[in-house]
């Protein structure tokens, strides 16, 4: 039940700000923040409920099931197990951060912005949760659109050009997926006789090898889109750039994280022997997405567009942990996941602040930042560094155990992988450098530091990227079972 | 003992303090913090210490808590005390306090003191990890962790462009050598299930038989790893550079820390190249050739702090050429001795400089023997122990690696040789580098009261002690871990009469070039060859010209001409073409009822032609 409740509380959030902003814009955030942390508050019970009694017990936190088109046998079925759980506490995390990084910076139609957020927030939680295919899409297409507005309406200079290529690289990607959903339901029908979208009932249903490929690609090609891995990464650096602080966290913290768990969710448990027939093209690919993406990034001279590529970078660890396939690449994976959503959010709302305060986000422009601002110097430090995978924190564990996984099923690509670490010290670094060393401007010198509330947003991710680091093992034993459950779904 | 945890702990309390204080403390407090905490950590050191060597063990772990346990993946963090922790442990928290104590007074003119103790005690924490991690990924944590803070420290002045990029040359350069390493820890999981340190020196023996293609690979990516943080070839570029940090730091990188880290893990992981011969003779090979190199360049550096540089890079030189050599603690020796001599040289060059308001150039400075007689008298104690003359610390450790390399069984003679004319010209470059700087004219006026303080001039005066008496009583609790069972020297009659006699001959040819005058060598330097050669050792053998040209600059101009996507132009050529055929067809769209009656009318000729034709 409890899935469904945070999928209402979130909508109607978005519903309650929009309407109060006719009277009092500024209370829509307070609405936005207060049914967020209702929500979370929710989620939190549901965790300490269901405490497994062996670590690899798995657990079904909630279950929501009921007809809805039987017709076509398509039912409302939200299921949160660890995995579900863990994303979707990424997800209500993150979107408090997202509303207090923006807590001064939306004022126009501010009501409006919230509602989209809320309901952004709304389709993730669906997403995460959905067991049903017909509305997983459904939830896929709901966060969809309001990301459309927030980049379009409230976006930079030019932000109707990155709208449009964020729409249009997602929705052409997923009609691919709702083809492939439609077949792979059609090919359950055809050898069980019954039509149903039940993503429990599709395990493990009969297809010819060349079938299962192309539906397999068409659910790879909607979720590598949105990973993004290279070569579909192209809408990611405009999109980022253009959208607003709140806009690129959810984006990056969050949208980029159903792309992966689409991967592992769905691509290789539903068409196991297809996709591992496929593995090494796409762990290519991942290694590909590490390397360029963190060339890419170190050719930037726009902090958003840096912290961007670094995210094709840091995505394609997920690609190639989750095609390994192997329980220490997956799980690492999945800590990456989390670990990027933290450190990548923490360095966009960075690159807002300093948008906010230097009204430019051209690191030319910045430089010797630190003198006025060492508060933000020392807080950008760390999360550079943790997102250079420092040992200690939670970046490093994922990255560590992607490569260490995939080093077992294949050296040359995990070596042309490794590379990345070394990719990531250099742009890492000289991002750093650019902004915040050197000598300072003079022009600068009245630049006001982090108050309280940034300080405090910035310092929570940050003993969540340590706590990640020195003692991951809770997070990863919530979502072990699931994962053993998935590594094994394909297995015969 | 089972205080054990402590020791690390300190300095991160230290660390933590003074970062979450964010520099609202005043100077005195930060002092004490930072140098407090390591102080504190040295004491619980020595108690520790004594408590290992009297309990009689041989080890001794400290189980804290799974770091991680997934699918037969478990690194746990648990220290590890033995008798080379025990060492490392001794010089890191020792060399290091004192160190932090000197410091205290040379950074006191700095708005950053806060910042500055901060890192620094954060480097100790890192290695002090790093020392005692009883697993591969711990101990890898603290090996990233000391990078992370040698780029802090390197880059400490960070409003200077060219400090900046010495320190990203640091963290970058040394990044290549972990990357290596830890495809080399992914190498020892897959083959040994394990990254537990002990557990892969048993598994060694059982999982491969000597010379192993697979071990010699693991041990070589290891190695890779120990270039990057000790400063060896091919990785050792990134040393003469993070001069750019205040002094103090540069001798907690060179004596007590950092570029130790690489002799330590060999050494830790002394199994591994027992096993495969091949990757033991890399790396005597490594550190024969970073020797010589290394003292080539010292002889010809301007910058006292940059001399001082390149004799560290030779120095440990010598250690990894007596890890290669199987003179294991011997390594480990003057690893030791090593600290205490570059420590003090490093601080009373630090002395030196501050007291001529920071000005590093030997030929700017003469004649200052009388106007700084402790940093003086310092730097000769330290240079005579760098030059291994007899009963200084430095000559017990060096003659001790130069004797051990002459039986080596693929060429000790040769090893030897090569080493003792290291040994030569690290005398010639000490005396010319104490004549040049104290005696002669005085070109720049010294200021005796910069460098004043008793917490200045008594960590020289400890370390000075130490360079001279720290050899005198070798090193027993290594011999339960390293397989060469501690330090002991075997050889007599004219074989180390003659090594210890080579450095001497070394010194005499200093004192009568740079001393006395006597021995004019002007038409050998000024001559174009020795002119190009002295160009050549003076940029460090060309190997920053060569990365820069190779790698560096290419990769930097192609980042800076394609900041825009070359992918990104498939998909505009896409919309173009979707564009160019939405003008196609919007041509067709011209209102005139006729064209579009002619078109339809064609049109069903077309199609009837077609099927008639397939008909």
């Amino acid at each position: 039940m409890i899935t469904a409740w945070l999928i209402l509380i979130l909508l109607v959030g978005g519903l309650l700000a929009a309407l109060i902003a006719r009277w009092q814009p500024g209370a829509s955030r307070w609405v936005s923040l207060l049914s967020l942390l209702l929500a979370g508050y929710g989620l939190l019970e549901v965790w300490l409920a269901g405490q497994p009694a062996t670590p690899s017990e798995q657990i079904i936190y909630a279950s929501l099931s009921a007809e809805w088109i039987p017709r076509f046998g398509i039912q409302v079925l939200l299921v949160m197990d660890g995995l579900s759980l863990l994303m979707v506490a990424l997800t209500l995390f993150l979107g408090v951060v997202a509303v207090l990084s923006s807590w001064t910076e939306i004022e126009h139609r501010a009501g409006f912005f919230q509602l989209n957020l809320l309901w952004i927030l709304a389709g993730v939680v669906g997403v995460f949760t959905a067991m049903d295919l017909f509305l997983f899409f459904l939830f896929w297409e709901v966060m969809l659109v309001p990301m459309y507005f927030l980049i379009a309406i409230w976006g930079h200079e030019d932000r109707a050009y990155a709208a449009m290529k964020f729409f249009l690289f997602t929705q052409i990607s997923s009609l691919l997926m709702l083809f492939a959903i439609i077949g792979l339901a059609f090919a359950h029908y055809a050898s069980t006789g019954t039509l149903t979208f039940n993503y429990f009932d599709l395990l493990g249903t009969q297809l010819t090898p060349e079938l299962a490929t192309y539906l397999m690609l068409g659910f790879f090609i909607a979720f590598m889109v949105k990973l993004p891995g290279v070569p579909f990464h192209t809408w990611l650096p405009d999109a980022h750039t253009q959208a607003p602080t709140a806009g690129s966290v959810i984006l990056a913290g969050i949208l980029l994280k159903t792309g992966a768990y689409g991967l592992i969710r769905f691509v290789l448990p539903l068409f196991p022997d297809a996709a591992l027939r496929f593995r090494w093209p796409a762990m290519l690919l991942g290694a590909v997405s590490i390397v360029y993406g963190g060339y890419m990034a170190f050719a930037q001279t726009d902090f958003k567009r840096l912290v961007a590529y670094s995210s094709v970078s840091h995505m394609g660890f997920v690609l190639l942990g989750v095609f390994a396939w192997t329980q220490v690449a997956v799980q690492g994976a999945v800590m990456q996941m989390i670990a990027h959503g933290f450190s990548t959010a923490a360095l966009f709302m960075m690159a807002g602040a300093l948008q906010q305060r230097l009204h430019t986000r051209e690191m030319a422009r910045m430089g010797g930042l630190w003198m006025h601002a060492p508060r933000m110097g020392a807080i950008a430090l760390f999360f550079i560094v943790a997102s250079l995978g420092m040992p200690g924190l939670g970046n490093f564990v994922g990255e560590f155990m992607v490569l260490l996984g995939a080093f077992e099923v294949d050296v040359p690509l995990t070596v042309a992988a490794a590379l990345g670490l070394v990719v990531a010290a250099v742009y890492g670094l000289s991002l750093m450098q650019r902004t915040f060393q050197g000598p300072p401007n003079p022009e600068l010198a009245g630049m006001r530091d982090f108050g309280a509330r940034e300080t405090g947003i910035m310092l929570l991710m940050a003993a969540g990227l340590i706590w990640l680091g020195v003692y991951p093992q809770p997070v990863l034993e919530v979502s072990g079972p699931v994962v053993e459950m998935l590594r094994g779904a394909g297995a015969p | 003992m089972e205080l054990l945890w402590l020791i690390p702990a300190l300095p991160l309390i230290g660390f933590l303090i003074l970062v979450s204080t964010q520099g609202r403390l005043g100077k005195v407090p930060v002092a004490l913090i930072g140098a407090g905490s390591v102080g504190a950590a040295a004491a619980v050191t020595a108690v520790a210490i004594w408590e290992f060597v009297g309990s009689g063990r041989a080890e001794y772990t400290q189980p804290l808590w799974t770091w991680i346990d997934v699918g037969g993946f478990n690194p746990a963090v648990v220290l590890y005390l033995d008798g080379l922790s025990a060492v490392m442990l001794g010089v890191i928290t020792g060399v290091g306090f004192l160190i932090h104590v000197y410091a205290t007074g040379y950074m006191r003119d700095d708005a950053d003191y806060s910042r500055f103790f901060a890192y620094m005690n954060l480097f100790v924490f890192a290695m002090l990890v790093l020392v005692l991690g009883d697993n591969l990924l711990v101990l890898y944590l603290g090996w990233e962790g000391v990078g992370l803070c040698s780029y802090l420290l390197i880059g400490f002045f960070h409003a200077e462009p060219a400090n900046g990029y010495a320190a990203r040359k640091a963290f970058v350069v040394t990044r290549v050598g972990d990357t290596a390493m830890a495809l080399g820890m992914f190498l020892l999981f897959r083959e040994l299930g394990t990254l537990e340190i002990q557990a892969i020196l048993t598994g060694v023996q059982a999982a491969w038989p000597t010379g192993s293609t697979t071990l010699t690979i693991a041990a070589l990516l290891m190695l890779g790893g120990a270039v990057g943080k000790s400063a060896q070839l091919p990785l050792q570029t990134w040393l003469p550079d993070a001069m750019a940090g205040p002094t103090p730091v540069s001798a907690l990188i060179h004596a007590a820390t950092m570029v130790t880290a690489g002799v330590y893990l060999i050494a830790r992981l002394h199994d591994l190249y027992l096993q495969s011969p091949h990757a033991q003779l890399a790396v005597a090979l490594v550190g024969l050739i970073t020797l010589l190199i290394a003292s080539f360049a010292a002889l010809t550096q301007r910058d006292l702090k940059r001399i001082l540089a390149y004799s560290t890079m030779s120095q440990i030189g010598y250690m990894f050429m007596a890890l290669g050599v199987g003179a294991w603690s011997a390594a480990i020796f003057h690893l030791m001795t090593h600290a205490f001599f570059k420590a003090l040289l490093f601080l009373s060059a630090g002395s030196v400089i501050l007291a001529l308001h920071h000005e590093q150039d030997i030929f700017k400075m003469g004649g200052l023997w009388r106007k700084l007689p402790v940093p003086f008298w310092s730097m000769v104690i330290g240079s005579a122990a760098l030059s291994a003359v007899p009963l200084t610390s430095g000559f017990f450790s060096k003659d001790l690696i130069e004797l051990s390399a002459w039986d080596y069984e693929f060429g000790g003679e040769w090893f030897w040789a090569m080493a003792s004319l290291g040994a030569f010209l690290t005398a010639l470059y000490c005396t010319r580098m104490i004549f040049i700087t104290f005696f002669g004219e005085a070109h720049t006026e010294a200021d005796p009261a910069k460098q004043a303080g008793l917490n200045m001039s008594l960590p020289l005066v400890i370390l000075a002690a130490l360079a001279i008496a720290g050899g005198w009583f070798g090193l027993a609790p290594l011999a339960s871990v390293l397989p060469d069972g501690g330090v002991h020297d075997t050889h007599h009659g004219w074989l180390p009469i003659l090594t210890a006699a080579v450095p001497m001959l070394g010194l005499l040819l200093g004192y009568l070039i740079f001393g006395t005058r006597l021995l004019n060598v002007d038409r050998w330097v000024k001559s174009t060859l020795g002119e190009r050669l002295r160009r050549f050792w003076f940029g460090g053998w060309g190997f920053d010209t060569l990365y820069d040209a190779v790698l560096v600059k290419p990769i930097v101009a192609l980042a800076g001409r394609s900041p825009r996507d070359i992918v990104d132009r498939a998909y505009d050529f896409i919309a173009w073409l979707s564009r160019a055929l939405h003008r196609v067809f919007a041509l067709t769209q011209t209102g005139r009822l006729r064209w579009y009656a002619v078109n339809m009318a064609a049109g069903v000729v077309v199609i009837l032609l077609i099927v008639l034709g397939v008909g």
